[in-house]
């Protein structure tokens, strides 16, 4: 056999170039997993939350009637809610898989157990982006208005709901990493966090004395954001800001990424 | 080359963990192929990971000074639900690999030889498929130090031959660090030994005195065995007619290993030759420890026969 073989540009790689290499390469592996893994992935990809959104709206036309929001549209104003649910539920939850499904690819030493959780977060934001561009685009093709009337705010309360879940994700990686009960149990309370954080209900349901506890869930105040970029004549309840999740975002990624440096080996090794 | 440096590893198992290396301090200089060998869970695998990068060491350090290969042959990283060659591809972009990447797999496609199967997914490969995927893609990177934990091991006979030689040829411009029960593969591959017994690690200009090293620190349990491994039946659970045949049979063993004696002994004394004088004098040895044993056995037999009579 010729051994003309490929040298590996190891030894001269920065550890900059070694880092921005594996995330690309982990970038593509992770997109045509969840693309094209599956039979019929992509579809379901578009599919599930056009359902979701189905079901939720069928839910709360014919079973808890009253479609009436103050200010917007009802159809806009749940497609806006829930796809802001979701790129934070799936932004948080996807990296807590993410290290024990690539614990193989810990052979390659250039590979770290931050590294998977950090492409599965970039990759469900885009993936998320995605569709809620196209959800705009049909949703507009369809004649319901879901034109935002600040676009800037907009995306900056997306990017915001997003940096929630990653930050969240980032710590639940390494948590349920080392407590895997830890990964059930927030599982287990996604659905209670979809009823608290103004969803499906309107948070101006909510009397105005318990008002200040909802406010204490960061989602609540990036969703409600979200929805006062998107209706200029929306009301929500007072005390709505963007500091509040910011500081949660931040600090749990800032922590989540320390215990990524504390517990690395741990992580790998199990 | 890699140097360890006061390497200490521990597993932290559910019961506390001992010490699995203690205290190592090696250096592999460049270009000297390496094998490791010690008893099962001596620690083999664990110093070939930590010398690979893939696992880091509670104390002390490992500085690798040239480019270390993941272990050879290993499939651990491939994702079932992707081809053979996305897999390939995605190991070639984490090591940096852009321009020549048809060029690498190209090759890793030819060392595999599994044809077609290349664009199917891995999940759907033979055990053997997989190995020969995994070994084509370790040899088609140009590595200075390969480390292998029983590599060669893997595929159909024309395979292994097929790896050995590409592997021997390999190891003419780069070295290698290996785990293997095999003596012949080690003494073809390596030159020098690490034999790594009760957490600490020796080093060995040569294979050979490795070996024996290991054999040493096990063989006299191993020489018990050999020796008693005559179905040795435990006394109190032979019936008499059994007893009887094997009472026969030992005299008869006893006498023949006695003429032995006896034909070694006057030949030891008739020769003249100095090599011969050794040999036999190991074999008169060997022959007393031999009728010493059944001596023994059939006095042990004979009473038992008194006590049950």
């Amino acid at each position: 056999m010729a051994t003309d073989t490929e040298a590996v540009p190891d030894s001269v790689r920065h550890p900059m170039r070694v880092t921005w290499d594996v995330w690309s390469a982990m970038y593509l592996r992770e997109m045509i997993a969840r693309t094209m893994a599956d039979r019929m992935a992509w579809f379901w990809m578009i599919f599930e939350p056009v359902a979701t959104v189905g079901v939720m709206i069928f839910i709360r036309t014919y079973i808890r009637g009253g479609r009436n929001i103050t200010g917007a549209e009802f159809v806009p104003w749940m497609i806006v809610g829930l796809m802001g649910f979701y790129l934070f539920r799936e932004a948080m939850l996807r990296p807590m898989g993410a290290v024990e499904a690539n614990r193989g690819l810990f052979t390659y030493r250039q590979i770290l157990p931050i590294d998977p959780v950090l492409i599965r977060c970039f990759v469900e934001g885009i993936i998320r982006s995605f569709i809620f561009l196209l959800f705009i685009l049909i949703g507009s093709l369809l004649k319901i208005n879901m034109i935002p009337d600040h676009a800037f705010g907009v995306m900056m309360d997306w990017l915001s709901l997003w940096m929630l879940g990653v930050g969240l994700g980032v710590l639940l990686s390494v948590a349920s990493g080392l407590v895997p009960e830890v990964g059930r149990v927030v599982r287990i309370i996604t659905l209670p966090l979809l009823l608290i954080s103004g969803v499906i209900f309107p948070v101006t349901y909510v009397p105005a004395q318990y008002q200040q506890y909802l406010l204490w869930n960061p989602i609540v105040h990036g969703i409600e954001s979200m929805r006062l970029s998107f209706f200029d004549s929306y009301h929500s309840i007072p005390g709505i800001n963007m500091t509040y999740l910011w500081m949660w975002a931040l600090s749990t990624l800032t922590l989540g990424l320390v215990m990524h440096v504390r517990f690395a080996s741990r992580l790998k090794a199990r | 080359m890699i140097e360890i440096q006061n390497l200490y590893k521990r597993y932290h198992g559910p019961h506390g963990g001992g010490w699995v290396l203690k205290d190592i301090s090696l250096t592999i200089p460049d270009g000297v192929s390496v094998g490791v060998i010690g008893r099962n869970g001596a620690g083999k695998s664990t110093l070939l990971r930590l010398i690979g990068g893939m696992d880091t060491p509670d104390r002390g350090r490992v500085i690798r000074k040239g480019r270390v290969s993941w272990p050879i042959g290993l499939a651990g990283g491939f994702k079932g639900s992707m081809t053979g060659r996305q897999n390939v591809k995605f190991v070639a972009r984490v090591h940096g690999i852009k321009k020549s990447l048809h060029k690498l797999i190209h090759e890793v496609q030819d060392f595999a030889e599994i044809g077609k199967a290349f664009d199917d997914p891995v999940n759907t490969y033979s055990s053997g498929m997989r190995a020969r995927l995994a070994f084509g893609l370790s040899l088609a990177f140009d590595f200075d130090i390969y480390i292998s934990d029983e590599a060669t091991a893997v595929g159909d006979r024309a395979f292994k031959a097929k790896a050995r030689e590409a592997f021997q040829q390999r190891v003419d411009h780069a070295s290698l660090i290996m785990v293997s029960h095999g003596e012949g593969t080690l003494k073809q591959m390596c030159q020098a030994g690490i034999f790594i017994d009760e957490g600490k690690a020796h080093w060995f200009d040569r294979i050979d005195d490795a070996i024996e090293a290991y054999h040493r620190s096990t063989g006299l349990i191993t020489d018990v065995a050999d020796e008693d491994d005559d179905e040795e039946i435990p006394v109190d659970q032979l019936d008499a007619d059994s007893l009887k045949a094997q009472l026969r049979s030992l005299k008869r063993e006893m006498n023949e290993l006695h003429k032995q004696q006896i034909i070694a002994q006057y030949r030891l004394e008739t020769t003249t030759d100095e090599a011969e004088v050794a040999n036999l004098q190991e074999e008169k040895q060997s022959l007393r420890r031999k009728h010493q044993l059944a001596r023994k056995r059939f006095k042990e037999l004979k009473q038992h026969k008194q006590v049950s009579a």
